[in-house]
């Protein structure tokens, strides 16, 4: 598929966000410069990456440099850019009013970030380069991207109102911004992955990806299931589990074909370890599957 | 457990995704079952288990869970961070006016339906309200998923110091006393700024900051309460993490921030644990040999991430404080459904042992 520039990672804690963000990552960086930023502090990428304090993956092919957007930070650039004069500018950061005024005004963080992203996607588009964002649940991703209208609708016209619009072009621009929401497997994640895909389109947005992640390579038939029936012990509880999964995986991928025209799969990997070979492994797996 | 020992808080706190609303469910059956009262105030929790402690049809009230003969009060809340937030401004204003004036502010409505911290900051509200309400009842309380380990204790922080009666002298109009120049400077720029992006906020920012001025002391007394309360013998606090890399890392790093704001930590969940394979089976011979492949093939796959799961939780062992309790709970399979199988699910929780 042909992905947008900007690709923002968002699913329920725990579903591998990260593991889904950086096989991504991996993929897009083989033909083109990509970035990977968090938004949680976490650096959970870096870590996977087992990077150790450097901001670029060493890669054969292609390059992938990881970096953490602030809040705080993006909102003093933005400032600097609202307000022209340097001078005024600065004072205008440096006074604890307005720290106060940015901590009440719910969304002007999220307004910056977003206003952040978009520019990062126009960067990209200009250098032929992609961005991916790992790092927010999914219902801090659907308050993130809900800031553009309820700024729209708070400062009525001006500056703000200007930018508040231009975002939400950028959201329901398929080539600058897209969503992919992880998901697990599973009943309960799928509900709500599924529901997160329709608040996802209502807020505009036309690049929507599901990424089904932990799908295990197939192993059993079902006749395996009835030769192997007298079977007990471990064995016959592993194997239960096993097709289990593939049950659900199976059930998932059902109804995710009804519901979204871009489904991607990564595989389970049985590994003793999780590091960057895992992550290229899935990576590679992207390629096949996309 | 602790709960048993006439402590009266367990704090479970954890990412998201971890099984926390699960396990303090679990845990406040288990100390119930024990014959203590206790009550439970979840956050977010998922349908199925709202079903199991009957709260489906959840009117913000408590409900009381039934259990067998012999066992303690159970009640369950959902927590509902816009209701309590109101509710607390009700209670503490000094007038109904300055309440209504509050409750309709542009300002306040955005902050409490918008942000994440605000669930955190209602979750120490309730935790305060129900400890006053009972002298002796164990409260077990689900935090929101915490992205930072500190955001239950950092939320009442940030709305004081928006509500700083520093901010009051700023906004207030007029020219009050102890205004330095730079401020009277920094009022003109904001009203500047605030012009210039059309936003219009600061009106709304002063009757805000006004009409909670009266307010500030109580809340930062509160606030002062919960953090105390946390720190005392009477609060036992438990870290929720599941099995994988990225949440163990995590969890190595909740613990540190934990320590540094001097907040013991009474114990460590390690959720949903692979349960031991054992050896590799032997497989009867009558099997095909196709099968008898798949089947040890499929042991090995498992074995292997069972490895991964074994490596994770050797780097939390190894950084673990010595007064810490590392505990698991083994995956159970299947979704929890009822309230037999949170009563299972806690009765499951071991001390983890190197080899489990």
């Amino acid at each position: 598929m042909v992905w947008p520039r900007l690709i923002l990672i968002l699913g329920k804690g725990g579903c591998g966000k990260t593991t889904a963000a950086c096989a991504l990552a991996l993929h897009l960086a083989r033909g083109h410069s990509t970035l990977l930023a968090g938004l949680d502090h976490r650096r959970s990428a870096a870590r996977l990456f087992e990077l150790d304090g450097k901001d670029t993956v060493a890669l054969s092919q292609g390059r992938l440099t990881l970096a953490e957007l602030e809040a705080h930070r993006e909102l003093e650039r933005f400032i600097e850019r609202l307000v022209p004069l340097a001078a005024v500018s600065r004072r205008l950061i440096a006074s604890r009013t307005f720290g106060y005024v940015a901590a009440a005004l719910p969304g002007l963080e999220s307004f910056v970030l977003l206003n952040r992203m978009a520019s990062l996607a126009w960067e990209a588009a200009c250098e032929d380069r992609y961005v991916v964002i790992d790092g927010l649940s999914t219902g801090s991703t659907l308050e993130l991207l809900a800031v553009a209208p309820g700024m729209r609708r708070l400062a009525n016209r001006g500056t703000l109102n200007r930018l508040a619009l231009d975002l939400e072009g950028f959201l329901a621009d398929p080539a600058r911004f897209g969503a992919a929401v992880v998901i697990e497997p599973q009943e309960l994640a799928l509900k709500e992955g599924l529901a997160a895909v329709k608040q996802l389109q209502s807020l505009g947005v036309q690049s929507i990806s599901v990424i089904l992640n932990g799908v295990p390579a197939p192993l059993f038939t079902p006749a395996d299931l009835r030769a192997a029936r007298p079977l007990g012990g471990p064995s016959a509880r592993l194997m239960r589990r096993r097709m289990q999964i593939d049950s659900a995986v199976r059930r998932a991928r059902r109804r995710l074909r009804a519901a979204v025209p871009n489904l991607i799969e990564l595989p389970l990997l049985f590994s003793p370890g999780f590091g960057q070979a895992e992550l290229l492994e899935l990576s590679r797996a992207l390629s096949v599957t996309s | 457990m602790w709960e048993r020992e006439g402590g009266r808080v367990l704090l479970c706190l954890g990412a998201g995704g971890v099984g926390k609303t699960t396990t303090a469910c679990a845990l406040a059956i288990q100390a119930a079952h024990a014959g203590r009262d206790v009550e439970v105030l979840t956050v977010d929790p998922a349908p199925r288990l709202l079903d199991a402690l009957g709260l489906s049809h959840d009117d913000g009230e408590p409900q009381t869970v039934k259990l067998g003969a012999g066992a303690g009060r159970l009640r369950a809340l959902k927590l509902d961070p816009k209701a309590t937030f109101d509710a607390v401004i009700r209670r503490h204003a000094p007038s109904v006016a300055v309440a209504e004036g509050i409750l309709s502010n542009r300002l306040y409505r955005d902050l409490s339906t918008a942000l994440t911290w605000v669930g955190d900051f209602m979750a120490m509200e309730k935790l305060l309200e129900l400890y006053s309400e009972s002298a002796t009842g164990l409260i077990v309380i689900d935090t929101p998923p915490a992205e930072e380990a500190l955001s239950f204790l950092s939320a009442p922080r940030r709305l004081l110091d928006l509500l700083n009666s520093r901010a009051t002298t700023l906004l207030g109009s007029g020219l009050d006393r102890g205004l330095r120049l730079s401020d009277l400077a920094a009022r003109g720029v904001l009203s500047a700024f605030d012009r210039l992006s059309h936003l219009h906020l600061l009106t709304d920012v002063q009757s805000f900051v006004k009409n909670f001025a009266g307010m500030y002391q109580g809340f930062a007394q509160r606030a002062a309460r919960v953090a105390e309360l946390l720190r005392s013998e009477q609060a036992a606090v438990l870290v929720v993490t599941s099995a994988t890399t990225v949440r163990i890392q995590e969890t190595v790093d909740f613990l540190e921030a934990l320590r540094a704001a001097d907040i013991r930590v009474n114990g460590v969940l390690v959720n949903r644990l692979t349960p031991p394979l054992g050896k590799p089976p032997r497989l009867a011979r009558e099997l095909a040999p196709a099968l008898r492949r798949k089947l040890l093939k499929n042991w090995r796959d498992f074995a292997a991430l069972k490895r991964r799961e074994e490596r994770a939780l050797a780097g939390l062992r190894a950084l673990i404080p010595a007064d810490t309790e590392l505990l698991c709970a083994p995956e159970i399979g299947h979704q929890v459904r009822s309230l037999a199988d949170l009563a299972e699910l806690a009765k499951a929780i071991a001390p983890l042992h190197p080899s489990s």
